[in-house]
């Protein structure tokens, strides 16, 4: 079978993780995860990698009783980790390419 | 089944206040905590700190614990609980999917069996995440690619893998880093509860000819010296076939031609393929070349380190 891919509604997010509507909204005010569409909070559409943040964001909320103010920095800086590492690796393989290999 | 010595785990005396366990269960949460050390072990080792803290944080079921330490705690391999027993704390339900040991769910699990509850209430089943290795050529199409993946799955109370294969269409545009969900492909659910979903991270294969900048593909180009002088025509790959470029007389290694709309599909359009020029020279150089270059030298007033100044 060939299946294809979905986003994630707000109900969704709500349903896998146990938390209320609320939770989401100040997520999305703490800028941890941006709707891709739906003008108001009930209809509410993540991407999936908008939602992955938002399922790590409550579960460190939970886990380290962490505020969200807290969580949002956390999140930031985790979310600024992926992006360096994905560039470094880049500039390594755009490096390579200019040095002179013997 | 095996005894946990929750006291052991979370590094504290039996005796301890609940204000020390907790200070040790944040200390330890923070260094395993998956969400900030990738990798099973962390993983694994914060699940054990998680269950521990779960039990000792709540006075009825720590001393219901300290009681069962004293009973059986020495023989920690065959473990039982005592026959009959019943703990009077209330049964958590939200951790019965495969999140705490055996051993807490035969000491806290209120008499339920797993199965029971799971009948009862129903559990979403767990997502499961994996990489995807994407090369550049099937981002600037919907493509699809066949995916193979464990999935946990409950039956008569252990947790088995099971292997699954699937076809996804991979959208056009996806972006190194990004995740894409494929609904309800996941472990499956318990009782009445939904199936989990896949996420799959994407990852693009490093090209032997290609580098992505954003949504800009980047080729580097060598060229000759001379070729760098004078000017030349080359033929530069794209991903979808071959351009022709024109380099300019004097060009410059490192100098970026542009060439538009032959990089990346992305969400808002093409981008672009730059060609970097890299001026490369020949690795040996007969008497009569290296006469020419001498000749160069001589006639040629261009100092490469000019800008270095004159203070040094």
């Amino acid at each position: 079978m060939t299946a294809s891919v979905t986003r994630v509604t707000v109900t969704e997010l709500c349903e896998r993780e146990g938390v209320s509507q609320t939770v989401v909204v100040r997520l999305v005010e703490h800028d941890i995860a941006r709707p891709i569409a739906g003008s108001s909070a009930e209809d509410w559409v993540f991407d999936a990698t908008g939602a992955q943040w938002v399922y790590k964001a409550v579960r460190l909320h939970r886990d380290l009783e962490l505020d969200w103010v807290a969580v949002s920095m956390l999140v930031d800086l985790l979310r600024q980790r992926e992006r360096l590492d994905r560039e470094n690796r880049r500039l390594k393989q755009r490096l390579a390419r200019f040095l002179t290999q013997d | 089944m095996e005894f946990k010595d929750y006291y052991e785990i979370l590094g504290v005396a039996p005796e301890a206040e609940t204000s020390d366990i907790k200070a040790a269960y944040r200390r330890l949460a923070r260094k395993y905590h998956p969400d900030l050390n990738p990798g099973e072990e962390a993983e694994e080792k914060f699940k054990e700190v998680a269950e521990a803290w779960e039990v000792l944080k709540d006075d009825t079921r720590r001393a219901e614990y300290d009681e069962l330490r004293r009973y059986g705690g020495q023989r920690r391999q065959e473990f039982e609980p005592p026959p009959g027993w019943q703990s009077s704390a209330r049964p958590d339900f939200q951790h019965f999917s495969g999140d705490f040991s055996d051993f807490f769910n035969s000491i806290f699990g209120g008499g339920f069996r797993e199965e029971e509850v799971a009948r009862e209430f129903g559990f979403r089943g767990q997502d499961v995440e994996i990489e995807m290795p994407v090369f550049l050529e099937e981002t600037i199409k919907d493509s699809v690619k066949p995916v193979h993946y464990e999935i946990p799955v409950f039956e008569g109370g252990t947790v088995r893998p099971l292997r699954k294969s699937l076809n996804v269409t991979v959208p056009a545009g996806v972006t190194d880093g990004e995740r894409i969900r494929v609904k309800g492909q996941g472990a499956p659910g318990q009782g009445k509860g939904p199936a989990g979903d896949l996420y799959l991270h994407i990852r693009l294969v490093p090209h032997p000819l290609f580098d992505v900048e954003g949504h800009n593909l980047l080729v580097t180009v060598p060229i000759a010296p001379w070729e760098a002088a004078l000017g030349v025509k080359v033929t530069v790959p794209t991903l979808s076939g071959k351009i022709n470029l024109t380099v300019a007389p004097g060009s410059q290694s490192g100098q970026k031609l542009r060439v538009k709309g032959k990089g990346l599909v992305g969400k808002t359009g093409k981008g672009d393929l730059y060609a970097v020029l890299k001026v490369v020279m020949p690795r040996s150089a007969t008497p009569e070349v290296r006469a020419l270059w001498e000749s160069l030298a001589e006639k040629t007033d261009f100092d490469p380190r000019a800008n270095w100044g004159t203070r040094s």
